[in-house]
């Protein structure tokens, strides 16, 4: 502050990571990692200056914050600052942390879950399964006053299959889960229930066809599914873009920019939730956010930085994937709120279209708004029924356009198992998503087939 | 810490290990700084700097492997670490694959000359700023569409890297990478299209000038306003030489060794047969001079090389790491990829597609109807069954011109098919970070659109 900044903060981490392996029915490897260092953020004005250091000690952290401090150029004193430490919620209490629990117990789940997808199926040919966990402890203090500690678990088994038909042909299927739970939680989201759905989806697809490319309805099936809502709008509502102009949401606020039935919202504060936090990156606490209601565009997601420039109240929406990176404006668990339709009703709409049962990830242009979805599980609809399984099918489209053409929102909410990691700008955190049943109209369809013969 | 010093330091632990009951040890240790600015309306938007180290230790006890890591040098810290790489061991199982590269796979490390730059690790903090600023205003002055930067920025970064194996092998390495980037955002009033474009050399005197990435940013980001969907149709495909570097990307995944072994890639059961046309030449070079991924050894000190991977349509290899490579009884490649976090896994190094003699008009020139693609989004290409599928933004190309814009539409194939119907090779080879492809053209793919 000698050099007369508006602010400055300084963000310590301390992670560690444990991981199992296994694949070709074997234990491949037991891993420990250990990842400390110390993020000093100066601002002055619209200008940051960040330094960061794995070296905790005292001369390597002054020239830290005389390196953030370099873009300051008035003249001011050294003072200290009066710190209060902020009273935070718990959004996750955990019977121990996940760094305590024994490796051996880790290992077992993968065991176990290896075991139950070679056994689910003689089509199943190889099954690779994972573990990885990690605790985080981050302590933020600024000179705005603020003192904000944190325990950070989070963990995810994860179970990949690839299942082999008849004349060579290839199915995947992958499934996981886990959040910032106690090791107990895998009592009773099994390492079978993974292993049996990651299987289950690589049979179901052997013998797919190939799906027709062109417009069509779809209904994409409740949980993971958000990871549309997520890519479609999520990203575009992110305050940062929203400032610089470069999402095509800006200047939106109080517009119409979905159907009637869309309500989005964006909730740290979910219990165990995979993207749940006590406090952001910035020490603030994580907030319930009504970001669309019924149709109309109602907030964004704010960093501090990105609030103040903007007139604005963080919505506690900064995270960092680590002491290596900037803070900015993300989302935590995206959701769409339930509506009024039974999931059956919904199939039952719909005379011809597609049926998207699971799916790969997603990709975002924030500023065309042009998505990509890959729908690693397809099904297509004829007369309000299933019918045969496609493979290949990816759907694409521009956020605001899709949700205008949400035509049903089904009664079944869902959130996802505790699998999604959320990348921007090359910072990866873990993230949440939730839909329930959902119909939308007009959907692009990639495919192979050029359909309109028939 | 001293270079020798970081040396002397992988040894120990490595010794260490040895000492505490491992069969094999094997350190990795890396060491770095860099430092980054993004400029807005002229001005500093952020700069960052910072110094990084870390190590992985790799042990085998019983034929069972243990894996540590970390970032805290504390000689107490590291001390405990040993004794955990060799606990974690007993949770695996053993395999009598598991272990070091057979020493005959070491051996003379090649001469890849120079990959420091003492320019690149002394350039002042304000050359970034003042290169960021120029490229801002060629951008501003490019078109008055560009409303708007997403961002706009420079760098550097210095990295060293340390290995010590139980095998006999000791090597370090050090290099440079200096980057410019830019994206701007291009409005017409109705509609927002954004692109990016950057260059990163090893050596200063090789990076592209700030105007011409900012006017390739600018170029690109422009030509996309009012992009429409098209109908859905079979039709010639052209990617330009950033897209066909995600597509050759996308082969070198399916000629992964442990994929390959695993039966799970596309191209397992073909290697010696003919999958693409004669002009299609892939290949990994590890030598490539100056290149960004080029080095001496890989991640578990094995000298590294050039492997071709499809010689004139023709599959003639896979790419290995020493366990792989046990498994599939071959030898590996020089493959080991990792940073200090991560276990070694198969990747490659330079990747390249050879280029051919046609020049990009040459290619668009015989199109009646066509889609010359420039954006792609999704990851897209599935490497186990060959499915490929991607989102696509680009112009469309009528009577061999391209014409309009377009957007929200996929692009979609069977990576087997799409490599029979690569049927036009460039000349114009660009080297985007550290792989390299011309424009390419597929006789008939899918366009997904209205």
């Amino acid at each position: 502050m000698e050099r007369g900044a508006d602010f400055a903060e300084v963000y310590v981490e301390r992670n560690e990571f444990t991981a199992v392996t296994l694949e070709e029915d074997k234990v491949k490897s037991a891993q420990n990692g250990l990842s400390q260092g110390v993020g000093l953020r100066v601002i002055s004005g619209a200008k940051v200056g960040y330094a960061y250091s794995d070296d905790l000690d005292e001369e390597a952290l002054f020239r830290a914050a005389r390196t953030a401090a370099f873009i300051a150029q008035g003249g001011g004193s050294e003072q200290s600052f009066r710190v209060t430490r902020t009273p935070l919620p718990t959004f996750y209490r955990l019977d121990a942390h996940l760094a305590d629990v024994e490796v051996s117990l880790k290992r077992d789940l993968v065991v176990r879950a290896n075991k139950a997808a070679r056994a689910f199926d003689q089509r199943i040919k190889q099954v690779s399964c994972s573990w990885a966990d990690s605790t985080k402890r981050i302590l933020v203090a600024n000179t705005a006053g603020r003192l904000a500690e944190d325990t950070q678990d989070l963990c995810r088994l994860s179970t990949m299959v690839v299942a082999e038909g008849k004349k060579g042909e290839r199915r995947t299927g992958s499934y996981g889960g886990g959040g910032r739970v106690s090791f107990a939680h895998f009592d009773t989201f099994t390492p079978e229930t993974v292993a049996r759905e990651a299987a289950r989806q690589a049979i179901a697809g052997l013998g797919a066809a190939d799906a027709e490319a062109g417009q069509q309805t779809v209904v994409l099936a409740p949980g993971w599914s958000g990871i549309l809502l997520h890519e479609a709008v999520g990203h575009g509502l992110e305050a940062d873009f929203i400032r610089k102009g470069t999402s095509l949401f800006a200047g939106k606020l109080g517009q119409k920019v979905a159907s009637d039935l869309v309500t989005v919202i964006d909730d740290g504060t979910m219990a165990n939730a995979r993207g749940s936090l006590n406090v952001d990156d910035e020490g603030n606490a994580a907030q319930f956010k009504v970001l669309i209601e019924r149709g109309e565009l109602k907030g964004f997601m704010y960093d501090s930085l990105n609030a103040k420039l903007m007139n604005q109240q963080t919505t506690g929406s900064g995270r960092r994937e680590s002491f290596k990176h900037l803070p900015m404006p993300r989302m935590t668990n995206t959701y769409l709120a339930p509506g009024e339709d039974t999931p059956e009703e919904i199939l039952k709409s719909v005379d011809k279209g597609v049926y998207c049962a699971n799916f790969g990830g997603g990709q975002v242009d924030i500023t065309n708004g042009n998505f990509v979805f890959e729908v690693s599980e397809a099904y297509e609809i004829k007369k309000g029924k299933l019918g045969r399984p496609l493979k290949g099918v990816t759907l694409i489209g521009v956020g605001p356009e899709a949700l205008k053409n949400v035509s049903r929102v089904g009664n079944d909410p869902m959130p996802d198992p505790g699998m999604g990691t959320c990348g921007k700008d090359g910072q990866s955190v873990p993230v949440g998503v939730g839909l329930p049943t959902l119909r939308i109209d007009n959907m692009t369809v990639g495919g192979t087939k050029v359909g309109g013969k028939r | 810490m001293s270079a020798t010093n970081y040396e002397a330091l992988a040894k120990k632990i490595m010794a260490r290990a040895l000492k505490r009951g491992a069969k094999q040890a094997e350190v990795f240790l890396q060491v770095g700084r860099n430092a980054d600015v993004r400029v807005r309306d002229g001005e500093i938007e952020d700069l960052t700097q910072a110094t990084s180290k870390g190590l992985g230790l790799r042990v085998f006890v019983k034929n069972r492997l243990g894996f540590v890591w970390t970032s805290d040098f504390d000689p107490a810290g590291l001390d405990t670490l040993i004794d955990r790489a060799i606990a974690l061991a007993e949770m695996s199982a053993p395999n009598p694959l598991n272990g070091l590269p057979d020493l005959a796979a070491f051996g003379k490390l090649p001469d890849v000359g120079a990959l420091y730059d003492a320019e690149v690790a002394s350039l002042p903090p304000d050359w970034k700023i003042k290169a960021s600023i120029e490229m801002e205003k060629v951008i501003r002055a490019f078109d008055p569409r560009i409303k708007t930067i997403d961002s706009v920025g420079a760098g550097e970064s210095v990295s060293e890297i340390y290995l010590a194996s139980s095998s006999g092998m000791h090597g370090s390495s050090q290099g440079t990478s200096v980057y410019l980037y830019a994206s701007p955002v291009a409005t017409d009033g109705e509609q927002l299209q954004t692109s990016y474009w950057y260059d990163a050399k090893r050596f200063f005197e090789d990076l592209d000038t700030p105007e011409n990435v900012a006017a390739k940013a600018a170029h690109r980001a422009v030509r996309l306003l009012g992009a429409k969907k098209v109908k859905s149709q079979k039709c010639p495909i052209v990617l330009d030489p950033t897209m066909a570097a995600g597509f050759i990307s996308s082969i070198a995944g399916a000629a992964n060794g442990d994929a390959v072994f695993k039966k799970s890639s596309f191209l397992a059961a073909k290697l010696g047969q003919r999958i693409a046309p004669a002009h299609v030449s892939i290949i990994d070079d590890g030598l490539r001079p100056r290149g960004l991924a080029t080095s001496p050894f890989d991640g578990e000190g094995v000298p590294t090389r050039r492997t071709s991977i499809i010689d004139h349509g023709v599959l003639k290899a896979f790419l290995y790491d020493a366990f792989t490579a046990r498994k599939a009884k071959t030898k590996t490649t020089g493959n080991a990829s990792r940073g200090y976090r991560s276990l070694p896994s198969i990747s490659a190094h330079n990747l390249l597609l050879e280029p051919g003699t046609l020049t990009p008009e040459q290619i668009i020139k015989d199109i009646p109807n066509g889609f010359y693609v420039t954006a792609m989004l999704g990851h897209g290409a599935n490497t186990v069954t060959g499915e490929y599928s991607r989102g696509a933004n680009g112009l469309w190309i009528e009577n061999g011109e391209l014409t309009r814009p377009v957007q929200e539409v996929t692009v979609a194939g069977n990576l087997n098919d799409m490599l029979l119907q690569l049927d036009a090779v460039g000349n114009d080879l660009t080297f985007h970070g550290a792989t390299g492809a011309p424009t390419i053209r597929f006789k008939e793919l899918t366009v997904s659109g209205e």
